[in-house]
């Protein structure tokens, strides 16, 4: 084996060295290139943006989205779509915040709505609705088809008054009057079987001085009592108790008076609606018939009741109003006007709904009845709202109901029953319109209408009646 | 020769002429019966014009009517974009085109064209010259309103009616003596009159008050009833027995007899067409003797057909009267009918004032 010199040994040495440095450098170059490769693609970058800085130097910063380049890069559909996604960033946000809202009020609501009481609170405490009670329950026994309004209207009068009125003096007080209207007829030669001739004598006995000389009796028209006509201070004012005393009534009193001498004497006559305002009305023997205004002692035309500007054709077809009542709606309508006390007296409660279910029962169309029951309706469904902290008056507030699904079943009652209504074809009648038409009355073209008629009766009452 | 051929040629082409309107007729009352059996093919247009062309021998310019109801349609729509009522209701979209149709029925509007010219809209005003068609029948239609621009309490109204379906509204045609005007519904006053002859809204006490309006006729809906589609052709119907008995005035009675009797099944207590009936009835008996060779009336009782005809015309007659209704004489009509622009205070409706109150 060949022994290595020494220079042979230093060469090796050399060649190793410059292999490694090789190595090594070619490592270093090859790393070295890797970190370069990266720059190319930076370069085209750069380039693209300093084409776009020099076109638009305010848009630098806009959206790096590269379809920019295919979509066109004019300005304003840049401005555009920056501000339609910020747009969409605040409703996304809003959405949230709303649903977050709706969620919080869902819950508000099923907690509220355990604790919301959904019924009037009742009056029923108060030691003088028992007399209503008692009232109602004798009403509610009356034949609908055949009762006494003079029972009826002294009950609920007498109701309002606490029971402290006596039946029996009442009672007297009217065969009184009903004796002397019939003694009256006799000693004026009417015909006593005359329907015409009773109604004509009642007429009389409301508006003319009646006097029967030999026992000394006078009796002086009834007046109208301008004050407080709709009985808002002083519900009594409505009473034909009230006109007894008084001598004066308004157009709800004159004609139950009416109604009830009516009775006493056999004579048929009737109750008829107008706008605010109720008359008489009833035919003579040949089936003619007549309208009695008492609030003026006279005799009126249809075309005078029409005139009053707010009877509507529906109205009419309905039948709310200018229709003779037969039976069934009096009724009716006197336990609207018993409902319509109570409220007076105390207030909305579960006994009025009663009332006001049996008043419809008999006549779905009274509008007195249909009236009273959206007052009930709205006071319930206001008073139930406001339990919730809503306030249904305002109607940005309103629109919370929708958590509380029974409230919505309430607003939809209240809703419909007003619908019920404009379907009646009813329309509010302010009181100074009211009171004008009523004045209209005193017009020469009314007076004398009523003088001809009465000049007509006058005759007529003495004819005795051919069959 | 020639002579006896021409006017024989002229007599069968006479003749022709009479028989091709009959079928006229026909055809446009088996239009509207269509439109009661089916109630999907209504259509109020169609209905009046089916009227308005077999009266006139088939030849209403339909081009010329459809471009008239378009211009107005226009002017509406126009309208409708231009202004807002102070009205807030739910239903405020419905009651603005209710008042801008009314705007355009009634009111002067200055309008631009697509070259920017100014121009002037008249609106169509009632025609005081033959209010009833006594002259010519055409004064009720439509067609003639359009093409003079002057109709009477039956065009306008019609008019009103047929440009509310077009643009999408709802309108009621509701009847008076002699008279038709008509009804809206909003929320917020329930129903209310639109009176189209003198463009105010009157209240009902205007027609109750009338003197010729009997209480019972208003309760049983004879009057001052907002007319659904049926009873509405109904109306029509009485239109082309009218036009049929203003066509023909020697007819026998069957067609019109035809055309009431449909009308009644629709609206019971219709006047006109309870009137028509009667009428028609009438004809028959005459038309009846003199087949017979016999003389009416005084012939009557000598047929049991007409003995029967006859007693149905009595109890037609006395029905008629119990329903309320009672003749308004035509002078009548007219003084009525202008008490509402004189006494304008009393009779308008001041809660639809709100219809003159927009906001630009």
């Amino acid at each position: 084996m060949p022994t290595l010199t020494e220079t042979e040994k230093s060469m090796r040495n050399k060649m190793k060295i410059i292999g490694l440095t090789l190595l090594f450098g070619l490592n270093c170059s090859l790393t070295f290139g890797q970190v370069q490769m990266p720059t190319a693609p930076q370069a085209t970058r750069f380039q693209q943006y300093g084409n776009n800085g020099l076109q638009n130097p305010n848009t630098v910063v806009s959206v790096p989205n590269p379809m920019d380049i295919f979509n066109g890069t004019s300005d304003q559909q840049r401005i555009q779509k920056q501000n339609q996604m910020l747009i969409q960033e605040v409703e996304q946000n809003e959405k949230l915040r709303t649903e977050q809202l709706n969620q919080v009020n869902k819950d508000i609501a099923e907690y509220n709505s355990n604790r919301i009481n959904y019924s009037l609170p009742s009056y029923g405490n108060i030691e003088s609705t028992k007399y209503y009670r008692n009232a109602f329950d004798k009403l509610n026994g009356l034949n609908p088809n055949d009762f006494s309004v003079e029972k009826a209207t002294f009950l609920i009068e007498n109701a309002y008054f606490e029971e402290k009125q006596n039946y029996e003096d009442f009672n007297k007080l009217i065969i009184q009057i009903g004796d002397f209207l019939r003694e009256k007829m006799e000693a004026l030669g009417y015909d006593q079987k005359s329907n015409l001739a009773k109604n004509f004598m009642l007429f009389k006995f409301f508006s003319d001085t009646l006097e029967i000389e030999s026992k000394n009796l006078k009796h002086l028209p009834f007046k109208y009592d301008f004050e407080d006509y709709m009985g808002i201070e002083d519900w009594s004012k409505m009473f034909v108790s009230k006109l007894l005393t008084t001598a004066k009534g308004q157009c709800n009193s004159l004609p139950r008076l009416y109604l009830i001498l009516a009775e006493e004497i056999g004579a048929e006559a009737f109750l008829s609606l107008a706008p605010n305002h109720s008359y008489i009305r009833f035919r003579d023997d040949y089936d003619n018939w007549y309208n009695v205004e008492l609030t003026n002692g006279m005799f009126t035309t249809q075309t005078f009741i029409l005139q009053s500007g707010y009877i509507k054709s529906e109205a009419l077809q309905n039948e709310i109003f200018m229709q003779k009542m037969s039976s069934k709606q009096l009724l009716s309508q006197l336990l609207a006007d018993f409902a319509m006390g109570y409220t007076r007296k105390f207030g909305y409660d579960s006994f009025v709904k009663e009332v006001i279910d049996k008043s419809l029962l008999l006549d779905p169309n009274s509008i007195s009845a249909n009236m009273l029951n959206s007052n009930y309706l709205t006071i319930k469904f206001e008073y139930v709202a406001k339990q919730a902290n809503i306030n249904p008056r305002n109607n940005q507030e309103l629109q919370n109901i929708r958590y509380f699904p029974k409230m919505v079943e309430l607003l939809n009652q209240v809703n419909s029953q007003y619908s019920q209504i404009d379907n009646l074809g009813y329309e509010f009648m302010p009181p100074k319109a009211y009171e004008e038409w009523l004045n209209s009355l005193k017009d020469e073209k009314q007076k004398q209408d009523s003088k001809d008629l009465e000049n007509q009766f006058n005759i007529k009452v003495k004819q005795p009646i051919k069959n | 020769m020639k002579k006896t051929l021409f006017i024989l040629y002229l007599f069968l082409s006479s003749f022709q002429i009479g028989f091709s309107q009959e079928n006229l007729f026909e055809e446009s009352f088996g239009t509207l019966n269509e439109m009661l059996v089916d109630s999907t093919k209504y259509s109020f247009k169609k209905a009046v014009f089916s009227v308005e062309n077999a009266y006139n021998y088939g030849t209403l310019d339909t081009i010329h009517i459809n471009h008239e109801l378009t211009k107005l349609n226009t002017l509406i729509i126009g309208l409708l974009k231009s202004r807002k009522l102070e009205y807030h209701e739910k239903d405020s979209i419905t009651v603005n085109k209710y008042a801008s149709l009314f705007t355009v029925l009634n009111d002067t509007i200055p309008i631009k064209d697509k070259n920017n010219e100014d121009y002037i809209y008249i609106p169509y005003r009632y025609d005081f010259d033959d209010p009833f068609g006594h002259k010519d029948w055409n004064s009720m239609f439509v067609s003639k309103l359009l093409m003079t621009g002057k109709g009477n309490c039956h065009s306008l109204p019609y008019l009103y009616k047929i440009l509310a379906e077009q643009i999408g509204v709802d309108a009621h045609l509701a009847l008076a003596p002699n008279h038709v005007y008509i009804k809206h519904r909003n929320k917020k006053d329930g129903w209310y009159n639109t009176e189209l002859t003198s463009g105010i809204f009157p209240i009902d006490a205007w027609i109750m008050a009338s003197g010729y309006v009997h209480l019972d006729a208003i309760v049983n809906g004879m009057y001052m009833k907002a007319l659904n589609d049926k009873e509405t052709i109904g109306v029509c119907l009485i239109d082309l027995a009218q036009a049929y008995e203003n066509r023909f005035p020697y007819h026998n009675g069957d067609f019109v007899l035809k055309c009431s009797e449909l009308a009644l099944q629709q609206y019971p207590n219709f006047s006109n067409a309870l009137l028509m009936n009667i009428e028609a009835k009438r004809r028959q008996i005459e038309t009846f003797l003199r087949k017979k060779n016999a003389e009416f009336p005084n012939d009557i009782s000598k047929y049991p057909d007409t003995v029967q005809l006859f007693a149905e015309i009595e109890n037609q007659i006395i029905n008629t009267h119990k329903l309320g209704y009672r003749k308004m004489p035509e002078e009548m009509y007219l003084n009525w009918l202008v008490s509402l622009k004189e006494e304008r205070e009393k009779y308008s409706n001041k809660k639809i004032n709100t219809f003159n109150q927009t906001t630009n």
